[in-house]
């Protein structure tokens, strides 16, 4: 078990390096910061005495080992657009995310298992098909759509909710529901194949047939079974969340990383985008690490390998 | 002696597709005596065995005849029912894989008999033990995926000894096993049967197996039951063509027998498009005119000895 993760934790910093190498050259390839930053009647000396004092006139080679050298002491530069350390720009937008995409996580999960418990259970009844159409309605709509359309009925319209900012909790709930009702959708989905494949096996008919009483069927013979690939999904809808974020987050304009994300790539600010690539880099690769270290404890038959 | 089990015409079917799996089966089955039914896959076998336990698969039903239990009369409702086990033709599949057999065991005992904590796991390895499963005390922790099927058998045995039940029905129990295990799982359901008294229903497409485990047989082809007879005489004088076809393609390992095996012509028809009449007689060598008119009523061959055949093969 202990050599399993530290050989996890091996790779996930592989995954780290190898991501910090590619976003240093793709940012690099797309485009000259001076030329972005500054208006095109900049002479070339301001040009150059900008490229001098971001090192942008040194040699890629030397300001890709520049950065992961200042990388690994936690300095990834000063933002181009305001000057601040790109530290702080990006550690005070962390928090803002969270208050979002958690609460969503938590929230996906409280409707979306339940939804598809109770549609597994009652499979191709009305209740089945109601909790589905639900679902696929949810799942097939954009998620920046449906922020769309909760920022016109509820702050428009209805007048009750705020639609942009992030000042009071009340600003949170658009956007939280946003993200909840689009995974939620995806979690009652799959929680209902799934547990439908795992009521299909012949252990079940064999529980039934010694007259395990149902509520016992679904919570200690089904859904422990159900919960190992239930796992794997429930990690793609975390980094979803991190990942949706770049597109929900502006149009509430929450001042989250994602909006942050956008932000900065439009603007050419490159210390601030790099840095953000590889904090969702190391977001996801904890999520997968998380992913794998719960598959190894629900499941037995790899547990005791 | 008294019928623990009497079934009378029973009727399963898939009704969105108005197909008769079982079409009006009848047998009986006495305390602490032991049926084999035999037939090809998809005779229906195993469905007969659902229907006597009350666990037919979604979409499948009993739609006729009567299942009749000897009821205890000490007792009301369904707890005056025999205590029906069954156990499977694939254990391992039909072991949860997240459990461990200690749980399985130790559940089963608490729903049957009551016990629990250390009563359940003293008892759990009395089973395990009786089925002869060494190191009891550390199997309790084992997962299925770590035993071999033989072994998972075992432990099926010994969840279904938890119920003790007056029924265990055995569907194909040694199909799935290597030859040495089916030898051995055979022998114990053979000791257990005679320890603790209780009736059997084996069903196999194996007639060595129910040669040595059965007292009464009944041969099932397309859901019908075409022939009934105590173990020695369906063996020695099989009077359905079918049932004679059966034990003459198995094979001998009696050096002195050089017949080789005679497999039975064409196979085994569809539920939905099975043939008017006796269903057998597109592949029997005896079939006459009247063979594809009407099914065939039991007629009595010997002493409970059954065949629904207009030309039973002679003794």
């Amino acid at each position: 078990m202990v050599g399993f993760i530290l050989a996890r934790t091996f790779r996930a910093i592989l995954v780290l390096i190898f991501t910090v190498t590619l976003v240093f050259i793709v940012l690099r390839l797309s485009g000259d910061p001076a030329q972005q930053m500054l208006s095109d009647s900049t002479s070339p000396e301001a040009l150059a005495a900008f490229n001098a004092k971001w090192g942008l006139d040194r040699s890629i080679f030397e300001q890709y080992l520049f950065y992961v050298a200042n990388a690994l002491r936690g300095d990834f530069g000063i933002s181009f657009a305001d000057g601040r350390e790109v530290f702080t720009v990006v550690s005070e937008r962390i928090p803002k995310t969270f208050a979002l995409t958690v609460p969503a996580f938590i929230l996906s999960l409280l409707i979306g298992i339940p939804a598809g418990i109770i549609a597994a259970m009652h499979r191709e009844s009305a209740v089945d098909k109601g909790v589905m159409a639900g679902a696929v309605l949810g799942y097939s709509i954009p998620n920046f759509l449906l922020g769309l359309v909760f920022i016109f009925a509820f702050a428009v319209w209805l007048r009750v909710l705020p639609s942009s900012g992030s000042s009071t909790w009340r600003h949170a709930i658009l956007p939280v529901a946003t993200f909840a009702l689009y995974n939620a959708a995806a979690v009652a989905r799959f929680m209902r194949s799934t547990l439908i494949d795992v009521l299909g096996q012949p252990y079940i008919a064999a529980a039934r047939a010694d007259g395990v009483p149902n509520i016992e069927i679904i919570l200690r013979h089904a859904l422990p079974n159900a919960a190992i690939p239930m796992v794997t999904t429930l990690g793609f809808v975390a980094g979803g969340l991190l990942g949706g974020a770049v597109l929900v987050e502006p149009v509430f304009a929450w001042p989250g990383l994602g909006t942050g994300f956008v932000n900065a790539t439009s603007t050419g600010d490159l210390p601030v985008a790099q840095a953000m690539v590889l904090l969702f880099t190391a977001f996801m690769v904890v999520i997968n690490l998380t992913v794998d270290v719960l598959y190894v404890v629900l499941n037995p038959k790899i547990r005791k390998q | 002696m008294s019928k623990l089990l009497t079934v009378r015409d029973l009727v399963v079917e898939v009704p969105s597709r108005r197909m008769k799996i079982i079409d009006g089966i009848s047998f009986s089955l006495e305390a602490g005596q032991t049926l084999g039914l035999v037939g090809e896959s998809g005779c229906g076998k195993s469905m007969t065995c659902y229907a006597v336990a009350n666990m037919l698969p979604r979409g499948i039903e009993r739609t006729g005849g009567s299942i009749e239990f000897e009821r205890d009369p000490s007792k009301s409702g369904r707890a005056a029912d025999p205590t029906i086990a069954m156990i499977f033709q694939d254990p391992t599949s039909s072991l949860n894989p997240v459990h461990t057999i200690g749980y399985y065991l130790e559940s089963a005992l608490y729903r049957n008999q009551g016990l629990k904590g250390n009563d359940a796991r003293l008892e759990a390895m009395r089973l395990l033990e009786r089925v002869g499963i060494d190191r009891a005390k550390s199997r309790l922790r084992a997962y299925p995926h770590q035993f071999s099927g033989g072994m998972n058998q075992r432990v099926m045995i010994a969840h279904a000894l938890a119920a003790k039940p007056q029924l265990l029905i055995a569907d194909e129990p040694t199909t799935a096993l290597d030859v040495t295990m089916q030898a051995q799982i055979l022998h114990l359901l053979e000791e257990l049967k005679a320890e603790t008294g209780m009736a059997l229903i084996i069903v196999s497409h194996d007639l060595g197996v129910i040669a040595r485990l059965a007292d009464h047989a009944a041969v099932m082809y397309c859901g019908k039951v075409v022939e009934t007879a105590p173990v020695a005489d369906l063996l020695q004088r099989p009077a359905h063509p079918y049932a004679r076809a059966l034990i003459d393609c198995m094979p001998s390992i009696d050096p002195a027998d050089l017949e080789p095996p005679v497999p039975i012509p064409g196979s085994v028809p569809l539920l939905d498009s099975l043939p008017k009449g006796c269903h057998f007689h597109p592949r029997c060598s005896r079939a006459t005119g009247e063979c594809t008119a009407l099914f065939p009523s039991p007629s009595a061959i010997g002493r409970v000895h059954e065949a629904s055949c207009y030309h039973p093969v002679a003794a």
